[in-house]
C-alpha cells in the first residue's frame, strides 16, 4: 500500500467511525438533532479531505489554533493536523504505533504525545501529503517547533505564523502582518488568489458563530444545566474544523434551540444534576465515553470550560476581514493560557465559578503539557480563594497507557464525596 | 589515557577570584557591595532580556539561575510541577526559599514555556517590587525587529517609571561600550581554544562565564583582562582525546564538563546561552537610528535559541563553530521538557551528519555533574570518535 492509500483508509476509517456513532445514537429515544448534524459536519469535512488529489485540490496541513479562516477564503482544503492524528489514532486503535514512529524519528517523550504523534502520523503515512505545512506558536512550544520536521518529512513547503504574547495594538499589528506574508505565501504556492469578499462572509459568519457559543453558554448556567459533560468538545471542534462555515452557524442555531428547549421544561443533562463543575484542560480522549457514564451516574455535569469555551470579550467586523481575524486569535478561550498569567486571566476563572455557580473543578494535567500543568498550583490557589476545591488528575490526553478507567473513578468517587460533605 | 593531559601547566590565580564569586552564589561579595551603596539590583531569566537598560539606570542586572548543582526542587516541583524544566524549576525554587531575595526586579521573556511560566508564578509567589515580561518575536524579519524594538522601547519606559528618571542616550552608549568590551574579552578567551592544545579547559571557561553572570561588568572586564595575561604567559596547553563542541540547554555546572575533559574529551567550544550565545555578537551602533535600536536588534539578531525561526539559522552558526573549532563530535545536553531543543535534536543531527560530526545526544537534569550512565555514553562516544579518526 502506498502511503498516499494508507492515509486515505485512515480517513476512511474516520468517516466510517463517524456514520456509525451518528446512526448508533439516532437510534436513541431522545437523540440530539444537533448531534448528528455534528457528526454529519465530520464526514463531510473528512470526504473532502478523502477526496482533495481527486478534485485537484490544494491540502494546506495547519496545526490548532491556526487561522484556518483564511484557508478557506481561498478555497483550499484544510487538515487540521492534531485533530485529524488523533482521531485516526482514536477510531483505529493505532495510537501506539503513531507515539513509536515519533520516537523513531528522534523526537524525545518529553515531546507531548499530541505533537509527537503528530510527526509520527506524517511519517506514517496516515495523513495525506500535505500541498504546504502551516502552523504557528499558539500556544506552546510543541505547536512553534512542529512544523518544520513535518516539512521535512513530507517534502512541501510551509509557513510559520509568529503570535506575539501579549495583546496591544502594536502586537496585533503585527500578527496582521504575518497573515498577510502568509497569504502571499499561499498565493504564491497555489497559484490562487485570496478572495476577500468570501473571506468578509466568513468573518462575517465566525462572529455570528461566537456569539452563539457565548449564546450556549449563557442557556448552560440554568440549573439543571441542559448540556451534557463532554458536549464542549463539540463546541470547540466546531471552531477547530469550521470557523466561520455556514454548517457550523446551522449546527450551532439547533444546539441552541435544543437547550433552550429544555431550559424551558426544566430538564437538565443529568436526570439528578448534584455536582457542577469547571473542566479545566482536555480529558483524555479515550475516556469521554467513560466520563459521560460517570458524570450521569453520579449527577455531576461539566457547565463551564474557561479555556475551551469561554470567549474574551469583543466582536468580528467584516469590513475589516484580516485584522478581524487577527483580533480573533486574541479572543479565543485559550489564549488566556498564552499570554502573561496575570490577574486578567485568573479573574476569568473566578468570574467562571461564580457566574456558572461551581461546586468543584477538575483539572486534567496532561503530562506532556507544559504550559498548563505549570498553572496547577495557581489556579487551585486562586479558586480555593473562592472556596471552590480542585481536583487534579494526572492523565495523558491522547496515550491510553497513562490512565486507566479505574483509576481515574476511584479518584472521581473520591472528589464527588468530598463535594457531598460539604 | 583517561584525562587531559597538562604539559606542566601552571596555576591561573585570576580563575581562583572568579571561582570565589560562584562559591558565594547567589549573594555574591560583589553583589552586596552593590546593594551597600544603595543601588539597585535586577533579576533576568533569558538572554533575550536587554541587560544594557537595566545597566545604564545604574541597576546591577544578574542571571537568575539555580545552584550549578543539583538541588531539592521540591517547592519548585510543587509549584511549576515536574513536567516543567529542571532549570526552571530550580531557580523558582531559590526564589521560594528567599535566596533572591534582594532582587529589586525581574526581567524575562516570552522564550519558551518553562521561562515564561516562571515568570508568572515568580510574579505571583514571590514578593520582587519590579516585573517586566517582554514579548520576544521568533522571526528575523524587519516586522520582527520592528516589534522587538517596540517592546525595548517599552520595557525602558516602564523601568523609567519604576526610577523616576529617564535612562539617557548617553547612558546606553556607555553602557553598550561596557558590554561589548565584555564580549570581546570572553571571545578572546574563546579563540584560545581553537588552538590545537588550548590553554584553557572548557570547565575552567565555565566557571569564568558563572561569575560574569553575578558581578558587575566593570569590574569582572578587568578580572578578565588579568586573565587573559596569565593566559598569554602560561604557556599552558590541553590536549585530549577528541575536540569536542556542548550543544543544548542552559548549562552552568563545570563539573559536568570537567567529566567529560576528565574522560579525555576535550570541551573546545559550544552554543550554550551560558556561554556563547551569552557573549555572541556585540551591539553594533553603525547603522543603527539609536542606542535602543541598537540594543534590540542585537538581542534578536544574537546566535540564536532553539525557539527561533528558521531553525536553519542556529544549524548553521552550530556548524561554522564546529568547523572553526575543528571539533570531531558534538555533545548535545538536553535538560529533559526543554522542548525547543528536543524538537531541533533531529534535524540538527541530521545537518551535523552531513558535515561528517556525530552527535552524542544525552538527556540531563539541570545541574547534574554528569556522573554515572552520562560518563559511560561519553566513554563510547568518545572510544567511537578515535576510531573514526584512525
Amino acid at each position: 500500500m502506498t502511503s498516499a492509500e494508507q492515509g486515505n483508509s485512515k480517513i476512511k476509517a474516520i468517516i466510517r467511525a463517524c456514520r456509525l456513532i451518528m446512526r448508533m445514537n439516532q437510534a436513541l429515544p431522545e437523540a440530539r438533532k444537533s448531534e448528528a448534524m455534528y457528526y454529519q459536519m465530520l464526514i463531510n469535512y473528512f470526504t473532502r479531505l478523502l477526496n482533495a488529489r481527486e478534485n485537484g485540490d490544494f491540502v494546506a496541513a495547519h496545526t490548532v489554533f491556526f487561522p484556518a479562516e483564511l484557508i478557506y477564503a481561498m478555497d483550499m482544503v484544510p487538515m487540521h493536523a492534531e485533530t485529524t492524528t488523533w482521531m485516526t489514532a482514536l477510531f483505529t486503535g493505532e495510537c501506539s504505533d503513531i507515539l513509536a514512529a515519533g520516537a523513531e524519528l528522534g523526537l524525545a517523550y518529553e515531546i507531548c504525545t499530541p505533537h509527537r504523534g503528530l510527526a509520527g502520523a506524517f511519517a506514517l503515512g496516515v495523513l495525506p501529503r500535505p500541498d504546504v505545512m502551516l502552523w504557528s506558536n499558539m500556544v506552546c512550544d510543541n505547536t512553534a517547533k512542529s512544523g518544520e520536521l513535518i516539512m521535512e518529512i513530507c517534502n512541501c513547503p510551509g509557513f510559520f505564523i509568529d503570535h506575539p504574547f501579549k495583546d496591544s495594538e502594536y502586537e496585533r499589528n503585527y500578527l496582521v502582518g504575518e497573515m498577510e506574508d502568509m497569504v502571499h505565501f499561499l498565493e504564491e504556492k497555489s497559484g490562487r488568489k485570496m478572495d476577500w469578499d468570501k473571506l468578509s462572509e466568513i468573518v462575517a459568519r465566525m462572529d455570528r458563530q461566537i456569539e452563539l457559543v457565548r449564546e450556549v453558554n449563557e442557556l448552560r448556567k440554568a440549573v439543571p444545566t441542559p448540556f451534557h459533560s463532554q458536549g464542549f468538545l463539540e463546541l470547540v471542534s466546531s471552531d477547530y474544523l469550521f470557523p466561520g462555515q455556514p454548517e457550523a452557524i446551522e449546527y450551532l442555531e439547533t444546539l441552541k434551540q435544543e437547550l433552550a428547549d429544555a431550559v424551558k421544561e426544566g430538564k437538565g443533562a443529568v436526570s439528578n444534576e448534584r455536582f457542577r463543575l469547571m473542566t479545566l484542560f482536555l480529558p483524555p480522549m479515550h475516556l469521554m465515553a467513560f466520563l459521560e457514564k460517570i458524570s450521569q451516574e453520579y449527577g455531576a455535569v461539566s457547565v463551564v470550560e474557561p479555556f475551551f469555551t469561554y470567549w474574551g470579550e469583543g466582536r468580528l467586523d467584516p469590513t475589516k476581514p484580516l485584522e478581524s481575524v487577527a483580533k480573533k486569535s486574541y479572543m479565543i478561550p485559550e489564549m488566556r493560557m498564552y499570554g502573561p498569567m496575570d490577574e486578567r486571566a485568573l479573574n476569568s476563572i473566578v468570574d467562571c465559578a461564580k457566574q456558572y455557580k461551581v461546586d468543584g473543578a477538575i483539572y486534567y494535567a496532561d503530562v506532556g503539557c507544559r504550559h498548563t500543568c505549570a498553572t496547577i498550583k495557581l489556579f487551585k490557589d486562586t479558586l480555593n480563594n473562592i472556596d471552590v476545591p480542585v481536583l487534579t488528575l494526572d492523565c495523558d490526553v491522547v496515550d491510553p497507557t497513562a490512565t486507566s478507567e479505574e483509576e481515574m473513578g476511584d479518584k472521581l468517587e473520591q472528589f464527588f464525596e468530598l463535594l457531598e460533605d460539604r | 589515557m583517561a584525562d587531559n593531559t597538562q604539559r606542566n601547566n601552571i596555576k591561573l590565580h585570576t580563575l581562583d577570584r572568579f571561582r570565589e564569586i560562584n562559591s558565594t552564589f547567589p549573594k555574591t561579595s560583589q553583589l552586596l557591595e552593590h546593594k551597600r551603596r544603595g543601588k539597585k539590583v535586577f533579576g533576568w531569566l533569558c538572554t533575550y532580556s536587554p541587560e544594557e537598560i537595566m545597566h545604564a539606570a545604574d541597576i546591577l542586572p544578574i542571571r537568575i539561575t539555580g545552584y550549578s548543582q543539583e538541588t531539592e526542587l521540591d517547592e519548585g516541583n510543587a509549584y511549576l510541577y515536574v513536567n516543567n524544566c529542571s532549570f526552571s524549576r530550580s531557580c523558582l525554587q531559590l526564589g521560594l526559599k528567599g535566596e533572591y531575595g534582594f532582587l529589586d526586579g525581574v526581567v524575562g521573556g516570552s522564550t519558551c514555556d518553562g521561562a515564561r511560566r516562571l515568570f508568572d508564578l515568580w510574579r505571583n509567589y514571590i514578593g520582587t517590587p519590579f516585573h517586566h515580561v517582554l514579548t520576544v518575536p521568533r522571526k528575523y524579519t524587519e516586522k520582527a525587529h520592528a516589534l522587538y524594538y517596540h517592546e525595548v522601547a517599552q520595557f525602558k519606559k516602564h523601568l523609567e517609571d519604576f526610577l523616576g528618571f529617564e535612562i539617557t542616550d548617553e547612558a546606553l552608549h556607555k553602557s553598550i561600550e561596557l558590554y561589548n568590551e565584555s564580549r570581546k574579552l570572553l571571545r578572546e578567551l574563546s579563540d584560545f581554544r581553537k588552538l590545537d592544545s588550548p590553554p584553557i579547559t572548557g570547565a575552567e571557561t565555565m566557571e569564568v562565564l558563572n561569575a560574569s553572570f553575578h558581578m558587575p561588568k566593570e569590574i569582572f572586564n578587568q578580572w578578565l583582562k588579568s586573565l587573559l595575561e596569565e593566559i598569554s604567559a602560561s604557556g599552558n596547553s590541553h590536549t585530549g582525546r577528541a575536540r569536542i563542541m556542548l550543544i543544548g540547554s542552559v548549562l552552568t555546572n563545570p563539573e559536568f564538563i570537567k567529566s567529560i575533559e576528565k574522560q579525555g574529551g576535550l570541551v573546545v567550544t559550544d552554543e550554550l546561552c551560558t556561554s556563547t550565545r551569552y557573549w555572541g555578537d556585540p551591539v553594533l551602533l553603525e547603522g543603527a537610528k539609536s542606542p535602543l535600536e541598537a540594543i534590540s536588534r542585537r538581542y534578536l539578531n544574537n546566535f540564536p535559541c532553539a525557539r527561533m525561526f528558521p531553525s536553519d539559522e542556529r544549524f548553521n552558526r552550530i556548524i561554522d563553530f564546529a568547523l572553526d573549532f575543528k571539533v570531531d563530535g558534538v555533545i548535545s545536553q538536553i535538560i529533559r521538557y526543554c522542548v525547543p531543543y528536543c524538537h531541533d535534536l533531529p534535524l540538527l543531527t541530521k545537518r551535523l551528519k552531513a558535515q561528517g560530526i556525530p552527535t552524542l545526544a544525552l538527556d540531563v537534569e539541570y545541574g547534574t555533574p554528569g556522573s554515572g550512565q552520562i560518563q559511560t555514553r561519553v566513554q563510547a562516544f568518545l572510544e567511537m570518535l578515535e576510531a573514526k579518526r584512525k
